[in-house]
């Protein structure tokens, strides 16, 4: 490309002005302003007086039980959505991948909750998991188990959410998948296939491995976006964190500090705390991703 | 190869059983959603109703302003989509082919910002559109969303690919840079550029957060909100509560539906180039 | 139109692409530009088109300085290696292209678009998309594309090394046509010394961003100015060997005692012990049987063994290798001699190069080099 001039500078500026006009309003200084935010310790927000700048924010969240709580129920939610979540999906790419008909028609139809909002399905989900006149507990009832409380018994409310999110995310997963699976050259099959490896070797042995680079980026991105789970909760509880706050994740935390509650430098503080959160998991993709995950 | 340790018929089987898992919620809600209030309370329940009470879905719009979510819903989507696509198409088109100082840093410090999860936005976000006194306005609803960095990253590397030589032959051929880019970038680069679009529509349509938080009159809901303020309001109507929510899951299908292609392509090109 | 390069220096950072390069292409001139990859010719085309601006010197046309008029001021015509065409456009629409740029009316736009089409023998194709298209309709394409404004000069970026060996024969026959019909000022960049050779009035060669000669294809064969340019022109390449001059009897020493006699009227600078590269083209000496020689003396041939022959049309290749080094020649078909065969080569001592070791000139007295621009004056 040639030297970049004055004249060519203030061209792309011009080009440029549009989106960084919105990026730097909405996007940079609320980063920074958020960041400076979770430092107020001592401040009135009316009048946009800071008296005092400090770490109070996040000692308060250090022994707030509620923000424990949620980073429990969090991480509980991530670890219950993403292996399965993946594992499933990567079954079903499989499946799918094995050159049958119809192969387009089920990755539609596995690919449509992704298309949905989540409000509108939650709410439909809701209705599945009535305690009373529920699909989830007459089907179980047909198996001879008694009536669960899946959205009202705080033992229940995770577990709920869990398999509502699983359900979710499965499209989405498969896609990748199947263009990881698309990706892998048919060559290498055919050369095992010529070493007579049989198909369950050919699978542990070839496919699996040559689609780690897909499954990593993918666990990555679910756990990132497990981590951020707030629509499904709202909507699955009515706008509650579930019985007894038994549902009540990291995002949940922030907007009740912010909006219900106004507590704008806490929120921000625990905003931070998620970013902390999801910025290690993009490191370990950036590093250890480039560098470890063939074969 | 699967297929050499499965049967074809279990292959089928499976993908059969986990397809209809998948669609067995909007089963449930299109059949709810056009039983009686008695039907939606019989247990067992019944599968299909005795017969289809459309009435529900008029029922549903009258008692909330869905007209009014939908068109706020339409007019939200519609203008940060072409927001997006405006700002997006210029912003791409100097980082792929115009020469600047400080491009390169520019554009690390915008990728830099997607690491940030968009939750730690929502204060400072909040309180700047509180201080231009637009919330509860379209503005607050569309401006903070008419820009995205993936979709800049996106279409920049759809941009790159479009090989230099043909910027030098629209100069040549007496092209400028506005005119090169409209005329030849956007008709060459335009799969891509449905993708963006699709997938804002949908990410716009669906929005919550955002909108549940810069919305307080109902005037201003869009159809996300509108449908959880229903919750409440139908109270245990759920053959309503079905109708409203297949007003907000049915337009996205249908366009999904019509479009998959390209959504499709587009999730996997960008998912596989990270 | 008469365009002239004037001391023209392109740096990129701390490269010089192209490094103080001076030349004069004549009106209505077939020039090539050749060298290796790397050597600034593209460079240089691009500056003629004013895709690039000179770092320093420069570029005129008709007298005219236009390092910084815009390429679309410079009523150029432009056609890139890969072709460039716009994807999304027929044909007729590529080629109208810079016409609506130019805001031609659109009868004016029609009529223009057929008579190129015409010209360049693709009125069948103009509905069709360049991805329907071979190779050699594409350029064809971008021939038409390029003339349409009617330029003064047009710039072809290496148009022969996207087609295979028969599509360029015939295209190489093709732009030769189109050029003389059209009459214009043509600058073609390329690698190939054959479609140098084959398609230019003269030939620019350059190498590190530098001028190594100016001249006519077969004058620059046959007077090479630079053991470089002697060894890009000519395939087989010529052969190059080491050896001394010696005054006294006016003799070459090679390293292994060979001597080899020559006339030294047309050389200047041939000092007594000056090292030399000594070329001997393939064709430029014959290959007899050692029964043979007993009427030469022994200051006219080398001795060796033909180690390896292959068949080229009516000639064959063969090797022989020497005491020290090999030489690569051309010999009739029907005369080649059996491998491992001992035999004596003969250079037609006419006919040989020399160049100083050190820097690789020639030392001929007589290498035309038309460099140097016309310096305006006043």
């Amino acid at each position: 490309m040639e030297k970049p001039t004055l004249t060519s500078t203030l061209k792309a500026l011009l080009y440029l002005a549009p989106a960084l006009a919105v990026l730097i309003t909405f996007t940079v200084y609320p980063i920074l302003q958020s960041l400076l935010l979770s430092f107020y310790a001592d401040y009135d927000y009316f009048r946009d007086i800071v008296y005092r700048y400090g770490l109070d924010n996040y000692r308060f969240l250090l022994q707030d039980p509620d923000f424990h709580l949620a980073l429990r129920n969090t991480a509980i939610f991530v670890l219950g959505v993403v292996p399965a979540s993946i594992a499933l999906s990567l079954a079903v790419a499989f499946l799918l991948n094995s050159r049958i008909r119809l192969r387009a028609f089920f990755r539609t139809v596995y690919f449509i909750p992704t298309v949905t909002s989540i409000v509108a399905v939650a709410i439909v989900w809701r209705w599945i998991f009535h305690s009373d006149y529920g699909l989830m507990n007459y089907v179980l009832s047909l198996f001879g188990i008694s009536p669960i409380h899946w959205l009202t018994d705080p033992k229940w409310a995770l577990p709920s959410l869990i398999l509502f999110s699983i359900w979710k995310s499965l499209g989405y997963n498969i896609v990748l998948f199947l263009a990881g699976l698309a990706s892998i050259p048919e060559t290498y099959h055919q050369a095992a296939r010529i070493d007579q490896a049989s198909a369950w070797s050919r699978f542990w042995h070839i496919t699996f491995p040559l689609l780690s680079p897909t499954t990593f980026f993918v666990s990555i991105v679910s756990i990132i976006g497990a981590f951020k789970v707030f629509d499904e909760v709202y909507a699955l509880f009515g706008g509650s964190p579930g019985p007894l706050k038994s549902a009540l994740t990291l995002v949940y935390y922030i907007y009740l500090k912010f909006y219900r509650e106004q507590d704008y430098a806490v929120a921000s503080a625990a905003a931070y705390v998620l970013f902390l959160i999801t910025f290690v998991f993009t490191l370990i993709q950036l590093y250890i991703g480039k560098k470890r995950v063939h074969y | 190869m699967i297929r050499d340790a499965l049967s074809k018929g279990t292959i089928y089987g499976l993908l059969f059983v986990g397809g209809g898992l998948m669609l067995l919620p909007f089963f449930w809600m299109l059949s709810t959603s056009l039983k009686t209030p008695n039907e939606v309370m019989l247990m067992p329940p019944r599968w299909f109703p005795a017969h289809a009470e459309w009435q529900n879905y008029v029922k549903a719009f009258q008692m909330a302003p869905f007209g009014r979510y939908l068109v706020n819903s339409v007019i939200v989507t519609v203008l940060s989509t072409l927001g997006e696509l405006i700002t997006t198409l210029l912003a791409a088109y100097a980082f792929s082919r115009l020469a600047f100082w400080g491009r390169d840093v520019l554009f690390s410090l915008l990728l830099g910002t997607m690491m940030v999860p968009g939750e730690v936005l929502l204060v400072p976000n909040y309180v700047t559109l509180s201080k231009l006194g637009w919330i509860d306005r379209y503005e607050a609803l569309i401006l903070p969303w008419t820009a995205s960095v993936f979709a800049i990253f996106l279409l920049r590397q759809h941009f790159l690919s479009v090989p230099k030589e043909l910027s030098y032959a629209a100069r040549v051929d007496g092209a400028g840079d506005f005119r090169f880019l409209r005329e030849v970038m956007v008709p060459i680069t335009r799969p891509a550029l449905v993708t963006i679009v699709l997938l804002k529509t949908i990410g716009s349509w669906n929005a919550f957060l955002w909108p549940l938080i810069v919305t307080n009159s109902r005037e201003m809901r869009t159809l996300p909100v509108g449908l959880t303020a229903f919750t409440t309001e139908a109270g245990t109507a759920y053959e309503l509560l079905m109708a409203a929510a297949a007003f907000v899951i049915l337009p996205m299908i249908i366009l999904f539906l019509m479009l998959q292609r390209h959504i499709v392509e587009g999730l996997s090109r960008a998912g596989i180039k990270g | 139109m008469r365009v002239e390069l004037d001391a023209v220096t392109m740096r990129f950072g701390d490269v010089a692409a192209v490094d103080g390069l001076s030349a004069t292409f004549e009106s209505g001139e077939l020039i090539g530009l050749l060298g290796p990859s790397g050597c600034g010719k593209s460079t240089t085309l691009f500056m003629l088109a004013g895709l690039y601006r000179p770092t320093s010197g420069e570029i005129r046309f008709d007298g005219t300085v236009v390092n910084d008029v815009p390429p679309e001021r410079r009523s150029i015509g432009m056609v890139f290696q890969n072709y460039a065409l716009y994807p999304h456009m027929t044909v007729f629409d590529n080629i109208a292209f810079p016409l609506r740029m130019q805001k031609v009316p659109k009868a004016e736009r029609q009529e223009r678009v057929l008579e190129m089409a015409r010209l360049v023998r693709i009125e069948h194709l103009l509905g069709r998309k360049p991805a329907q298209l071979s190779g050699g309709q594409q350029q064809r394409v971008a021939i038409a594309r390029s003339l349409v404004k009617r330029p003064k000069l047009l710039l072809l970026d290496e148009p022969l090394s996207n087609l295979d060996a028969r599509l360029r024969l015939e295209m190489r026959e093709e732009i030769r046509r189109i050029q003389r019909a059209v009459g214009i000022t043509t600058v073609f960049v390329t690698h190939d010394q054959e479609e140098a050779m084959s398609l230019s009035d003269r030939i620019l060669i350059m190498e590190g961003g530098r001028r190594q000669q100016f001249a006519a294809p077969q004058v620059m064969y046959d007077r090479p100015a630079s053991r470089f340019v002697a060894f890009f022109l000519g395939n087989p390449p010529i052969n190059l060997l080491s050896a001394r001059y010696r005054q006294d009897g006016s003799v070459l020493v090679f390293p292994d005692g060979t001597r080899l006699a020559v006339d030294p009227t047309p050389y200047a600078g041939l000092d007594d012990e000056l090292p030399v590269t000594v070329g001997i083209r393939p064709e430029a000496a014959t290959v007899q049987a050692p029964d043979e020689i007993r009427s030469l003396d022994d200051t006219g041939h080398f001795i060796g063994t033909v180690a390896y022959r292959e068949t080229i049309g009516r000639d064959t290749l063969i090797r022989v290798d020497l005491a020290e080094g090999v030489l690569r020649l051309l010999v009739p078909a029907h005369e080649t001699p059996p491998l491992g065969a001992r035999v004596v080569v003969i250079p037609d001592r006419t006919r040989l190069h020399l160049f100083r070791e050190s820097d690789g000139r020639a030392l001929h007295k007589d290498t035309p080099d038309d460099a140097q621009a016309t310096r305006r004056v006043g």
